[in-house]
């Protein structure tokens, strides 16, 4: 098994376990409604079963202008909304947030004493068994120096990308000498317009693509899997953004056409994963 | 009957602005008082028609505003999201410093501490107003 493999099963892994922790939050505290986690950099790690993702993604949004400019203030160790009829508390452990919504009725002492022992000790323990877990969800080509190309399971790979986005882990379809799993980004949309704008083509970070190509034994990548938080998805040729002013910040330039088709507009998370052939 | 009616209306509508008006100077009033207090760097005072800043560091104004206008509409935004009622208040806390937003009336209000400050005194201060 590569060792790509082995860290996207970590992660998953890594995903359950904190997703069982925050079910068993809500479990011990009924008067949590609602509870996830994102790292820094906007990618929800794992929420409660309750809590749509659709929803996690908007509390993200909301927060990613404070989080962008936290670094005044030394960067944000949490966040309390008061409101009469309930609260949202954000609080930092362990390089990720964890969101903690309430009810009026909520006891915040014995919440915020479940929610302080529970989750960095399962944070604690996931870092114990596998400390790479916890770095940020792409892989990086320099910890991927023995991947294995066979050019006759390309096919495979494009299929299970496209038809089954979330059986990451399933061993029916990953056989052992596969490419790797293609890589999945979130990244947020931005408008891509202008008259000489090809409406199929998306641009990303040059940095992603040349990430992916690295993975790929230097395929370059000429399309992507375009997938929304409702389950849509689309394919799209990709290009790498222009402009200083959209590099490294995490998003996707997307054609209006796309958007309509995938239902999405800007400032939106979507999935993004390249496509080999 | 009709008379007296319309009196009232006209004693409501000349007060009206005297009283917002109040507001706004009592706020301020109690915002001077609490810059005095250990710790406190400085407050912002936003509504629809005026906003005063008084930070003692500068640099920070416009990074400090961002930050208080967006904690407002995230607020706002969480609020509808998880039906929370009205927003009390927001406490953002840095490694460095704590901000305390909260409305009063129309008035958008963003007090800036270090972080050690407990803000149970300026938010009393504050409600009083």
């Amino acid at each position: 098994m590569a060792t790509w493999e082995v860290k996207v099963m970590s992660n998953e892994v890594y995903s359950f376990a904190l997703k069982s922790a925050l079910d068993e939050i809500r479990n011990v505290c009924p008067d949590v409604t609602s509870t996830f986690m994102f790292r820094e950099d906007g990618e929800i790690v794992a929420g409660d079963e309750s809590t749509p993702e659709k929803t996690m993604v908007r509390v993200v949004n909301a927060f990613d202008s404070i989080l962008e400019k936290a670094e005044a203030i030394g960067g944000v160790e949490g966040i309390t909304l008061e409101g009469s009829n309930g609260r949202v508390d954000v609080s930092y452990v362990k390089d990720l947030y964890l969101v903690t919504v309430t009810s009026k009725k909520a006891d915040m002492n014995f919440v915020n004493t479940v929610t302080r022992v529970l989750i960095p000790t399962v944070l604690k323990l996931l870092d114990n068994i596998h400390p790479t877990s916890l770095k940020s969800n792409p892989p990086s080509p320099k910890i991927e120096p023995e991947i294995p190309a066979v050019e006759e399971s390309e096919e495979t790979v494009e299929e299970d990308a496209i038809e089954e986005p979330k059986e990451i882990i399933d061993p029916e379809t990953k056989p052992e000498l596969a490419l790797p799993e293609p890589p999945v980004n979130q990244l947020i949309v931005e408008n891509l317009g202008g008259l000489l704008v090809p409406s199929d083509t998306v641009r990303i970070d040059t940095e992603i693509l040349s990430q992916w190509d690295s993975l790929y034994d230097d395929k370059k990548i000429e399309e992507v899997i375009i997938e929304t938080f409702d389950g849509k998805s689309a394919r799209s040729k990709v290009k790498p953004i222009k402009g200083s002013k959209y590099e490294g910040k995490g998003i996707i330039r997307m054609p209006e056409k796309i958007q309509i088709d995938l239902g999405v507009r800007k400032g939106e998370l979507v999935r993004v994963k390249p496509i080999v052939e | 009957m009709g008379k007296k009616k319309r009196g009232t209306q006209e004693a409501a509508t000349m007060t009206e602005p005297v009283a917002v008006e109040s507001t706004v100077d009592n706020l301020r009033g109690n915002l001077e008082e609490i810059k005095t207090y250990e710790g406190v760097i400085g407050y912002i005072l936003r509504n629809s028609t005026s906003a005063t800043i008084d930070l003692k560091d500068p640099t920070k104004i416009i990074d400090y505003a961002i930050l208080s206008s967006s904690s407002v509409d995230a607020s706002q935004e969480l609020s509808e999201l998880f039906d929370l009622g009205d927003v009390k208040k927001i406490i953002l806390e840095g490694k460095e410093v704590k901000i305390l937003s909260l409305t009063i009336d129309e008035n958008k209000v963003s007090i800036f501490t270090e972080k050690n400050v407990d803000q149970e005194k300026i938010l009393k201060r504050i409600r009083s107003t």
